[in-house]
């Protein structure tokens, strides 16, 4: 069954990219254009009925998105995970949300977290990023340090607020000094006792 | 009649609603007519901070994405590391992982039965569920140091080997539980004040669960043998006889009956992990935190939590840090698509009690 499969999408698909993850996940990568066909496919003739993810991964180095469709067989003994590549900086691909009505909540998480168009979903409105209008906080470009200096303030605190840091450097200034005097101090003595003892013996 | 519309929010401040979420419904009267999910009150930005952090540093993290049971988040995460950078574990290890997982969704259960007693103002029993959760929690905090957040299913094997006589007090546990969950059934699976309110309420149908991708005790509850643990066996499951519960009504009465036989079942494995715990090291040899790469390479692995099977995309992409993680737990498409459907037609009443018997977690939306 599984090596029919794999013909089947090697010479329909023009792809060499099926892989066996383990006896219970297999691996393809697709062009998008080809998305919806695959998954036809293997939903009508295969039996994988269930959408269980959408994920996205962000290869900026390379331009793209990876979109990965994770579908599970209705025995659920087997899962495929359909990749395709989709340009990061006009990211757009057709909704599945009116095949599977799970898609609709996956790809608004998705939306909302890296920006991506799902063409023909109608509820691609903000999740749980209420009036958000920078870059999406998951793409990789988005500088979570940077973000909070530029957005953010930081709250002063009491008026007794003590800098940490300038407080952590006095109290170990003030440590080393002790330290220092307590050391003269012993050689004090011990410089006062070397002197005692040659009184005492006439020198 | 004008203004028979009421629009009123149930949570994020109410103690009927699970966790920190809300959901918006329009009401005629005591019925609902359209709800809508509302999450955005805690997001923590897990997934963010994982892409920047080492292997190790990540690792201190997933155990928070699900507050009420965080150990399969551990077991997701350690299993798709080893599978990315090609570990085994050794086999004492897989059973002590297989003992954690099941007092971990035997003390979810308990918390899952003080939240459905309590929406229905069966308080006495939520109190008791949380004293007898407690009752693990002192195991897991003599084994892990924690008593929730455990950071114990370590990639690579389990942080430490178990204490001794662990296993002796894991065995008392499991005979008073197993006295202890006949007076549940008592005061609550068999009271008929649970009955009247639960038969018959938050129908879902066959069909409809598995084509809109349902997971854990909504499918079971309708019937079907679902079950990671069965079909598509991890760790040591294959080795270990066990039932897969199920129930046809597809209500929230079918779900709760699901959730108690799993309480038997989780003592039934926990009793054979004892018996068959095998001896030998608990961890592999691992490579220096700061040195561990993954390759450039991805995969999908899950496990069956408490509420459903639980699963976590991971890639690599031959650096230290971890290119991208994402959960994919229960609560995403029950909490939008499966609960806006459910409670349109159900009564006011009734939010909190449909709600629980879901599995709803939102701090495992918003990770």
């Amino acid at each position: 069954m599984e090596t029919m499969m794999f013909k089947q999408i090697k010479s329909h698909f023009a792809t060499d990219d099926v892989e066996v993850k383990r006896n219970d996940l297999y691996k393809v990568g697709v062009r998008h254009e080809r998305l919806f066909e695959l998954i036809h496919m293997l939903r009508d003739e295969y039996d994988y009925k269930t959408l269980n993810a959408i994920t996205c991964t962000d290869w900026i180095e390379e331009g793209h998105f990876a979109l990965t469709y994770m579908l599970t067989t209705e025995d659920r003994k087997h899962t495929f995970m359909i990749q395709t590549m989709i340009n990061r900086e006009d990211a757009h691909i057709k909704s599945f949300s009116h095949e599977f009505k799970q898609a609709e909540i996956m790809e608004r998480d998705l939306h909302e977290m890296y920006g991506i168009d799902f063409q023909g979903n109608k509820n691609l409105k903000e999740l749980s990023l209420e009036n958000w209008v920078h870059t999406p906080p998951l793409r990789r470009e988005f500088d979570t340090l940077e973000f909070v200096n530029n957005n953010l303030t930081f709250r002063e605190g009491r008026d007794d607020n003590i800098d940490t840091k300038v407080e952590s450097k006095r109290l170990r200034a003030l440590k080393k000094a002790e330290k220092e005097a307590a050391k003269k101090a012993k050689e004090a003595a011990a410089a006062e006792t070397v002197k005692d003892e040659e009184v005492k013996d006439g020198k | 009649m004008e203004n028979k519309h009421i629009t009123i929010f149930h949570g994020p401040q109410h103690p009927g609603i699970t966790g920190n979420m809300s959901v918006e419904l329009d009401l005629i009267g005591e019925t609902i007519q359209k709800a809508t999910t509302h999450v955005g009150y805690l997001h923590r930005g897990f997934e963010k901070l994982i892409e920047r952090r080492t292997v190790i540093q990540a690792f201190t993290i997933v155990c928070r994405i699900c507050v009420p049971e965080p150990d399969p988040n551990e077991a997701n995460f350690a299993m798709a590391v080893e599978e990315l950078a090609g570990l085994e574990v050794t086999p004492r290890a897989q059973y002590i992982r297989v003992m954690v997982l099941e007092l971990s969704r035997l003390a979810a259960q308990f918390l899952w039965m003080a939240g459905q007693s309590g929406s229905i103002g069966l308080y006495a029993v939520g109190q008791w569920a949380i004293a007898d959760r407690d009752l693990i929690l002192d195991l897991f905090e003599e084994l892990t140091g924690a008593r929730v957040y455990h950071m114990y299913i370590y990639p690579g094997g389990v942080r430490r080997d178990l204490p001794e006589g662990f296993l002796e007090r894991v065995s008392t546990l499991l005979t008073y539980m197993k006295k202890r969950l006949k007076v549940y059934d008592d005061i609550f699976i068999n009271n008929a004040s649970f009955k009247s309110r639960a038969i018959g309420v938050g129908v879902i149908s066959k069909e409809e669960a598995v084509a809109n991708g349902y997971v854990g005790q909504v499918l079971r509850g309708c019937g079907i043998e679902a079950d990671v643990r069965k079909d598509a066996p991890y760790l040591v499951y294959n080795e270990l006889e066990f039932e897969v519960p199920t129930q046809t009504a597809g209500d929230v009465y079918a779900r709760a009956l699901v959730r108690r036989d799993e309480m038997d079942q989780s003592i039934h494995i926990l009793e054979q992990v004892v018996a068959k715990m095998p001896e030998g090291e608990v961890m592999i040899k691992m490579p220096t935190h700061r040195k561990f790469k993954l390759p450039k390479d991805d995969t999908w692995v899950k496990v069956e939590s408490a509420r459903g099977e639980f699963a976590y995309y991971m890639a690599g992409d031959g650096s230290e840090k971890i290119r991208r993680m994402q959960v994919r737990g229960p609560s995403l498409v029950h909490a939008f698509t499966l609960l806006e459907d459910l409670l349109v037609g159900a009564e006011l009443s009734d939010v909190a009690l449909i709600m629980n018997s879901l599995g709803i977690c939102p701090p495992e939306i918003e990770r």
